[in-house]
């Protein structure tokens, strides 16, 4: 049976780092859910949403998964994605937002939706 | 030559099982052959995957030429009904398809494996049994996407190749408008994205990690350079295709309305998705091409490269804004105007770092001891010719010209102005460059020349005439035009000059053919090289380098032919006593065996076929297994490993003396 | 910190061979593939939220069939997985493989809490209020969102508890460290993906105009 390495200070350290990071992204959490019923604009509430989403997002990958302890590659390497995926996401969103291309509806086609059965031989 | 392979003299002295197969593993006893049949199938050389991947390539280069060849045929006359209109859909969906996927992405492929290791001083790839996974993924996908026209040949089955071009718009892929031929599309780039992640994924951690020592990143070879973007492109651009497709496959098997516009799905989201893939796909096809001229210019300049940082910098931000501009391919689809604007302006933007390089290749050759041997003058006719795509790429830009453009021939003579000029040229220059490092062999520069002068004018006479049609209003795409449209000579002219243009491509596989069997020895540094692949043997031992090189600056190997304090400084490098190198597996290939019988399964789904089982959800699951069982089976295999044992006078730092350098005069 | 920096930089001892920039290849390639998956879910979150942005008339009136109190549970149970996981990283980094057999549990434990409690989300969407894959949009683009993420936990689960079974065989220690930390990040990414999911799927639905 191997032995375990003893605790060292900063063992302990990383122990309560990891506890109370838990603990305060529970509680972000918690206020996220309580503020979507306060009745202040849209934009405020939206933003501070995001806002602390993004919170509980950085915390993660800072502490959970040690980019606070590994070299600053790693870092600038998922960074390259993130901040690519959501420019492109915002991109996307702005273009459907400001041009909806939606279709004209009409009331006989919105019923509900036909089946669609899949042919094989079109 | 006596020099030539050296290396494969080494005798496998110890063998060594690090861990010992348990559970699964046992079953698939780790093969020890590295030659014959087994060792092929179980590889995890870099060199034997990189030859392969080339083959494969090649092949499918062939195929998707006769496709190209059968839609100038149509074209040649006006009303043409020498194919049926269902055959040309399927032609020209296929050729697209096969030459981008499967032909220029898999060609550079084979030149990442092969040459990237070589050249930054690594004994293989970071992750080996990934890269042949990689490998077989690739081929089960090429196989896949092509069994349509083996499925057609059955009475049973019909229109089982996709007739949807090869951008797939929604909802021409509807389950309504097409039929299993549109599963087997989905499916098929859905493997061949897999295959493409994994083997970039590999190639950053290749790049960045496994440099030789002394290999800053700005002495990285400006070929590894461009992977290395190149893949970083890929694991970026790659999920949104994988996204829009698995949208597409939920629509089609299971009934949602993603891109169905009676669910309120709108079908110009599969536009967006799409291009956020497609756009820097483009730069996928384009940037290893500029990487393969920035090595040759400067070898047969017999110069440095001229502004290596900033070709290294533009390309980096070809890369970053490739991502940023992929609505110009839908200026016609009624965006508004800050979003052509903005979307204009950016792929205006990236004519400047592509400008960038063009000046930087013109200044490498410029007062260089210029040698035109084939190699070099497919990268001179590279630079010509992808002038004149980039040229009508700008062109397209400007989103009111675009108007005028959009899906006509002169789209189609740009792209492939850029793909066959550019980018095939490109690898035509890597082929004729590394070939000789690869086989062992030299080529006859005469025969490389009539190849290179055939394919130029052959392709000149057949895609320039084109933008003449594209602006006298040949639609693209289209399987028949009237004869009194002032189209008819035109066409007839781009036709011949596709037969001159296959005409050179078959002389490129005799040229190939005669080099492989006649080919006097090429030694170790036919063309007087600058990187380190031209220091070790032709073709080089498995495992490389015998003493890994100290990088002490950037074009290392000329450096050391040339500076003699450098000689000096690799005196100091011996030979390493026992080279430990990975083993063989069988399971990359099996995990990718499951995958392609779990993507059969899954394109015949909603069919309505049912022998063996097909139409259920039985074959998908069986992939499934499969793939599960080949992982557990990978992983507690281990990487395993061996250790060969380099002869003493190998050399130092694989370094030799310098040979004569002009060996095709 | 630089204490730290030194107990984390000892993987070369650990059996990997020494790389140029001293970050495992293992680990570089998980980073590299989390790049990746972040446009993977970019583009799938973007397509929800493009038809949230202009849903089609006939859509579901969201806040009456959403239950925050549930997704709220469940993002809970993922949040406190994440501590699990990064604890077990650290216990098998200290050889301590009882502890680590205990952690690893219970991360695998609340990851199929929170399994079990969106099935029953799903269940409840599909039996009280009839939204199904195909009876609208926001259905289609719900299940398809959530059930990619399952997929996601889902072989995370069989990821870890493969170490979980692996670590009786008397082969694991504190070598096996990197091999778990990589496996980790797999498992925190997918943590972090359900908070943007929560947010935006959830809770934006809740704010009105």
């Amino acid at each position: 049976m191997i032995k375990p390495f003893p605790n060292t200070r900063d063992d302990i350290n990383r122990f309560y780092t990891f506890t109370w990071l838990a603990m305060f992204l529970a509680l972000i959490t918690g206020i996220e859910i309580v503020i979507i019923y306060i009745p202040a604009p849209y934009w405020l509430v939206a933003s501070s949403l995001v806002f602390l989403s993004a919170i509980k997002f950085l915390a993660v990958i800072w502490w959970f998964m040690h980019l606070k302890w590994d070299k600053i590659f790693c870092t600038i390497l998922f960074m390259t994605g993130l901040i690519l995926a959501g420019g492109i996401a915002a991109a996307l969103l702005a273009i459907f937002y400001f041009d909806p291309h939606e279709p004209t509806y009409d009331d006989d086609m919105m019923q509900g939706p036909p089946i669609i059965e899949h042919v094989a031989n079109v | 030559m006596p020099m030539q392979n050296e290396g494969s003299s080494a005798k496998v002295i110890t063998e060594e099982r690090e861990s010992k197969p348990v559970g699964l593993a046992r079953a698939f006893k780790r093969p020890t052959a590295t030659t014959g049949l087994v060792g092929w199938l179980t590889t995890v050389d870099h060199k034997k995957i990189g030859i392969m991947y080339g083959v494969a390539a090649l092949f499918f280069l062939i195929v998707g030429g006769i496709e190209a060849l059968l839609i100038r045929m149509q074209l040649a006359v006006p009303n043409s009904e020498l194919i049926s209109a269902q055959l040309y859909n399927e032609l020209f969906t296929m050729h697209g398809t096969t030459m981008i996927f499967l032909a220029v992405m898999p060609l550079g492929a084979a030149f990442f494996n092969y040459i990237i290791p070589l050249q930054i001083g690594a004994r293989d790839v970071a992750f080996p049994r990934l890269n042949a996974f990689s490998l077989w993924t690739f081929l089960a996908g090429g196989i896949f996407i092509n069994t349509g026209w083996i499925l057609n040949m059955l009475p049973a089955i019909d229109k089982a190749v996709p007739k949807i071009g090869w951008f797939g718009y929604a909802n021409l892929t509807s389950a309504e408008f097409s039929g299993i031929g549109t599963d087997f599309w989905v499916f098929g780039l859905q493997i061949l994205g897999i295959a493409s992640i994994v083997a970039a994924l590999n190639f950053i951690v290749t790049i960045i990690n496994m440099r030789a020592p002394g290999m800053t990143m700005m002495r990285v070879p400006l070929f590894s350079w461009m992977v290395l973007v190149t893949s970083f492109l890929i694991i970026l651009a790659f999920p949104a295709i994988t996204i829009a497709l698995a949208c597409l496959m939920m629509d089609r098997l299971f009934g949602t309305g993603f891109y169905e516009p009676v669910f309120g799905g709108q079908p110009i989201l599969w536009q967006h998705l799409f291009w956020i893939f497609g756009h820097p796909e483009v730069y996928i096809l384009i940037l290893p091409a500029m990487g393969i001229v920035s090595e040759a210019l400067p070898t047969f300049s017999r110069k440095p490269l001229f502004g290596y940082a900033i070709i290294v910098f533009s390309g980096v931000i070809i890369g970053v804004l490739g991502f940023a501009v992929w609505a110009h391919h839908m200026f016609t689809t009624g965006l508004s105007t800050i979003a052509k604007t903005a979307f204009a302006l950016a792929t205006m933007a990236i004519a400047v770092p592509t400008g960038v390089k063009i000046f930087n290749w013109i200044g490498t050759i410029w007062g260089g001891q210029i040698r035109f041997t084939t190699p070099m003058i497919f990268a001179l006719g590279f630079i010509w010719m992808f002038m004149i795509g980039g040229f009508s790429g700008i062109m397209h830009a400007a989103a009111p010209a675009d108007g005028q453009q959009h899906d006509t021939y002169f789209v189609v003579a740009h792209f492939h102005y850029v793909l066959i000029g550019g980018s095939l040229f490109a690898l035509f220059t890597g082929m004729y460059y590394w070939i000789p490092k690869v086989s062992g062999k030299m080529f006859s520069e005469k025969l490389g020349k009539w190849v290179f002068w055939t394919m130029f004018a052959g392709f000149n006479i057949t895609f320039f005439p084109q933008h003449f049609l594209g602006l006298g209003g040949m639609p693209r795409r289209t399987y028949q035009y009237d004869a009194d449209m002032g189209l008819n000579t035109w066409n007839m002219v781009s036709t011949i000059g596709a037969f001159i243009l296959g005409i050179g491509i078959l002389l490129f596989f005799y040229h190939l053919v005669m080099m492989l069997r006649k080919g006097a020895p090429s030694g170790n540094d036919p063309w007087d090289g600058r990187t380190l692949e031209w220091s070790i043997s032709s073709p080089p031992p498995e495992y490389n380098f015998a003493a890994v090189p100290m990088v002490t600056s950037r074009d290392e190997y000329w450096a050391r032919k040339m500076i003699p304090e450098k000689k000096k400084l690799i005196e100091n490098e011996k030979p390493e006593k026992s080279i430990h190198m990975p083993s063989p597996s069988w399971f990359p290939m099996i995990v990718s065996i499951g995958i392609l019988i779990g993507a059969y399964g899954m394109a015949f789904l909603k069919s309505g076929y049912s022998f063996v089982g097909l139409g259920t959800l039985f074959w998908p699951i069986v992939g499934l297994l499969i793939i599960t069982a080949g992982i557990y089976g990978w992983a507690f295999e281990g990487p395993g490993g061996y250790h060969l044992h380099p002869e003493e006078e190998e050399g130092s730092g694989g370094y030799r003396k310098k040979e004569p350098s002009d060996k095709s005069k | 910190m630089s204490q730290a920096v030194a107990t984390h930089d000892t993987h070369e001892e650990h059996g990997e061979h020494p790389t140029c920039t001293g970050i495992p290849n293992k680990k570089m390639f998980m980073w590299a593939f989390l790049a990746s998956d972040c446009m993977f879910f970019g583009c799938l979150i973007a397509t929800h939220m493009v038809y949230r942005i202009s849903p089609p008339p006939g859509s579901p009136d969201l806040q009456g069939i959403l239950d925050i109190e549930i997704v709220s549970i469940s993002t809970f149970l993922l949040l406190m997985s994440s501590l699990m996981m990064a604890l077990s990283v650290h216990a098998i980094g200290k050889n301590n493989l009882k502890s680590f057999r205990r952690c690893i549990l219970a991360t695998v434990g609340m990851g199929m809490g929170f399994l079990l409690i969106q099935s029953y989300e799903w269940y409840h969407f599909v039996h009280e209020y009839d939204l199904t894959l195909t009876s609208s949009l926001f259905g289609s683009t719900f299940y398809t969102l959530t059930g990619t993420h399952k997929i996601h936990v889902i072989i995370g689960i069989i990821w870890l508890m493969t170490y979980y079974f692996y670590s009786f065989s008397g082969k694991m220690d504190h070598k096996s460290e990197l091999d778990v930390e990589v496996a980790g990040l797999y498992w925190h990414f997918v943590d972090i993906v359900w908070i943007v999911i929560f947010t935006v799927v959830f809770l934006l639905e809740f704010v009105d105009m």
